[in-house]
């Protein structure tokens, strides 16, 4: 379906959303809500749409987009994974489940499979530290995790046969939802775990600024990221201690 | 077992409350209709007053005072019901929202007359995507049976009611930065003054409660303000719906007169894990310090909470045994805080980045000389220099952990040489 199609598809259930409210903006995160459940992410259409609708400017509505982890920029893959890392989780294992997810799913925090099928992230709290450790599906509940019931919810994804809906795929996903492009993170400006000193070693570790994460991936995997390497440094504590004069 | 019948989790688990009329079997929307039908609003007011109800959400704000913060001008008035709920360790309002919504948008509704407002407002978390199904079906039932909409009960006062789905943001917890997203813009909290009471949503007087607070007025209208009052403690009335999880045997939601001790709170979630000893225990959800062995037996109350160093927050006790690392502890909330942070402030913004980073270096036991000093310091200043309280909650938690267990941060450093230290 083309996008003048599902707008008009849906613009009656936008009028009906702007109506529950005494004022029309307030209808911009249901409408987002709308197109995202439609097209499996809050695409630039969407937003355009979304602006003219309520009369704002696109970059207001960007603005508020973007302030949302829900609201992904860039499509992503039919299974949404989202581990929660907080404190009760943590205390009950997280760091496994982690660690075991990521090797079995071959991705880092923030990212997709080559095949477009499963998007990994690392997320706060999820309100169900009763029965920790757990994650969302595509914001199903999924509890008391193991590794084994990892491997058969992911083997069970594979094959077409998990309860949960796939989400909508209207685009084939890069390899994060979070920089615009892969060339971003090829040339080690930017990468896919965000802020934060990470190690290799470390299965919840949220941060690649040095791309030690990825350079590990790179080495196992040279195939696939021929050419998009750079220069692996390493700080070593003693340098670090060096250089604040201890 | 708990010494008295349950009050807001009655019935969860035997009936399936979502079904309206499983609900009104049980005498589901007769308070509704009694307030509607009998009293003024400004009996009402007397009512939540008289009940000593505090707020669940977090502040323990009393909710009878905050009502009567309201101009008395003719201006639309807004309700909000909050159930933003992402504080660490908190899983309350889910369960309230998913499992009995009825009695939720009933207090709504109660509260919403309460105060004068015609056009109610739920804030649910993105991800409760069930909770929110959830409520749109229990609100469609109830407009069918005619407790939402255009004449209620024949009084001639219309109530409308609208649910917002957030979209993954906890500081839209936060009541001004709700009225924001509600508003359609970023979730960032508001400059106070002015406060929502005067100045709210679309600049209009405006309440935020929590879901806890805004269910426990059905029953107090049902059994009378005095009956609530005369459980719990001096400044803590009632019942407390307490979820509790970490290192205990069978973590959930149990509900407990206001004063009940902690250690027995913990009993009731199958104590320590076997050949375990719980050596701290977090009250109060993730903003929270720690209280420690020696406050084990101490109420569960505002008061006493505040007195033990901590507070009762969003009444969510995480508990911790022997075995626990508490820099991995630590790093998991301050972590969550510095990614949470909507960036207005710099201490907050800056700061917990900064306190992210440095945990991060000892949970890989790569930490610096000065790392644990920096970790308090930093801290101090932080403090009372923030626009919303997210800032100034970094840094309960860690504090408390580094100052009772120093040595578990100490060794994470490393010496000169590169070997560990002490
Ligand atoms: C960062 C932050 C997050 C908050 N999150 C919530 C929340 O998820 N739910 C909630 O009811 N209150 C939350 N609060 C408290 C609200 O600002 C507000 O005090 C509360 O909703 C008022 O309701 P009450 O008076 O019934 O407690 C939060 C406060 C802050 C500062
Ligand atoms: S304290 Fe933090 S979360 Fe609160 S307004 Fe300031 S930057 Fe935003
Ligand atoms: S800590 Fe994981 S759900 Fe709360």
């Amino acid at each position: 379906m083309t996008f003048p199609e599902l707008r008009e598809r849906l613009q009656p259930r936008c009028d009906e959303l702007i109506a529950q409210y005494p004022s029309k903006r307030s209808a911009l995160m249901p409408i987002m809500h709308l197109f995202v459940d439609e097209q499996g992410y809050a695409s630039k259409d969407a937003m355009r749409f979304c602006a003219e609708l309520l009369d704002l400017t696109i970059a207001d509505v960007e603005g508020v987009v973007s302030f949302y982890t829900l609201f992904f920029q860039r499509p992503i893959g039919k299974y949404m994974l989202q581990v929660c890392r907080n404190l009760s989780c943590t205390l009950n294992g997280a760091q496994e489940i982690m660690a075991h997810t990521r090797a079995r799913l071959g991705v880092g925090h923030l990212e997709t499979t080559e095949d477009g099928l499963f998007s990994y992230e690392e997320v706060e709290c999820l309100a169900a530290c009763d029965r920790a450790p757990c994650m969302q599906i595509n914001l199903d509940f999924v509890y008391d995790l193991t590794p084994q019931k990892i491997d058969d919810m992911v083997a069970a994804m594979r094959a077409g046969t998990y309860p949960t809906a796939p989400l909508p795929q209207t685009e084939r996903p890069s390899r994060t939802w979070i920089v615009r492009d892969d060339q971003e993170i090829a040339r080690g400006e930017r990468s896919a775990g965000g802020i934060g000193v990470a190690d290799p070693d470390d299965a919840g570790g949220i941060g690649d600024p040095t791309g030690v994460i990825m350079l590990d991936r790179i080495v196992s995997d040279q195939a696939r990221f021929a050419g998009r390497t750079r220069e692996r440094t390493i700080v070593e504590p003693a340098q670090i201690l060096e250089a604040i004069g201890e | 077992m708990p010494s008295f019948e349950p009050v807001l989790m009655k019935g969860i688990g035997e009936a399936d409350l979502r079904d309206i009329s499983v609900y009104r079997q049980r005498g589901g929307y007769r308070q509704l209709e009694r307030a509607f039908k009998e009293l003024t609003p400004a009996q009402m007011l007397d009512i939540a007053k008289a009940s000593g109800l505090r707020g669940r959400g977090g502040a323990g704000f009393p909710t009878g005072t905050k009502w009567g913060f309201l101009p008395g001008s003719d201006a639309p008035r807004y309700l909000v019901c909050n159930c933003d709920e992402a504080e660490p360790g908190t899983f309350k309002d889910r369960m309230l929202l998913e499992e009995t919504p009825h009695l939720v948008l009933e207090g709504i509704l109660i509260g919403a007359y309460a105060i004068g407002c015609r056009h109610a407002f739920i804030y649910i978390r993105g991800e409760f995507k069930r909770g929110y199904e959830i409520m749109r079906a229990a609100v469609e039932q109830a407009r069918a049976a005619g407790f939402v909409g255009r004449n209620l009960f024949g009084t001639g006062y219309d109530l409308e009611f609208t649910i917002h789905r957030g979209a993954g943001a906890y500081i839209c917890g936060e009541e001004t930065a709700l009225l924001n997203s509600l508003e359609g813009k970023r979730g960032e909290p508001r400059l106070k003054p002015p406060f929502p009471a005067t100045q709210g949503l679309y600049n209009m007087p405006t309440v935020v409660n929590n879901v806890e607070t805004l269910a426990y007025l059905v029953p107090i209208l049902e059994r009378g303000a005095e009956w609530f009052a005369s459980v719990g403690s001096e400044k803590s009335k009632g019942f407390k719906v307490v979820s509790v999880s970490g290192h205990v045997r069978k973590p959930g939601n149990y509900e407990v007169a206001m004063g009940t001790p902690v250690r027995e709170i913990i009993d009731l979630a199958g104590g320590a894990r076997e050949g375990r000893k719980i050596v701290a225990v977090q009250p109060g959800g993730g903003s929270s310090a720690c209280i420690f062995e020696e406050h084990l037996d101490w109420g569960y109350d505002y008061e006493s909470m505040q007195k033990a160093g901590s507070m009762l927050g969003s009444g969510a006790i995480v508990v911790f045994d022997d075995t626990t690392d508490f820099v991995a502890a630590a790093h998991s909330l301050v972590r969550f805080f510095a990614h949470e942070s909507c960036g207005q402030c710099t201490p907050c913004r800056e700061g917990g980045h900064w306190l992210e980073l440095t945990l991060e270096r000892l949970v890989h036991d790569r930490g610096v000389p000065g790392d644990v000093e920096i970790l308090e310091k930093a801290s101090h200043q932080m403090t009372g220099l923030n626009l919303c309280p997210l800032g100034d909650s970094i840094e309960p938690f860690l504090v408390s952990v580094v100052k009772r267990f120093p040595e578990q941060f100490e060794e994470r450093v490393l010496r000169f040489d590169g070997a560990k230290r002490g």
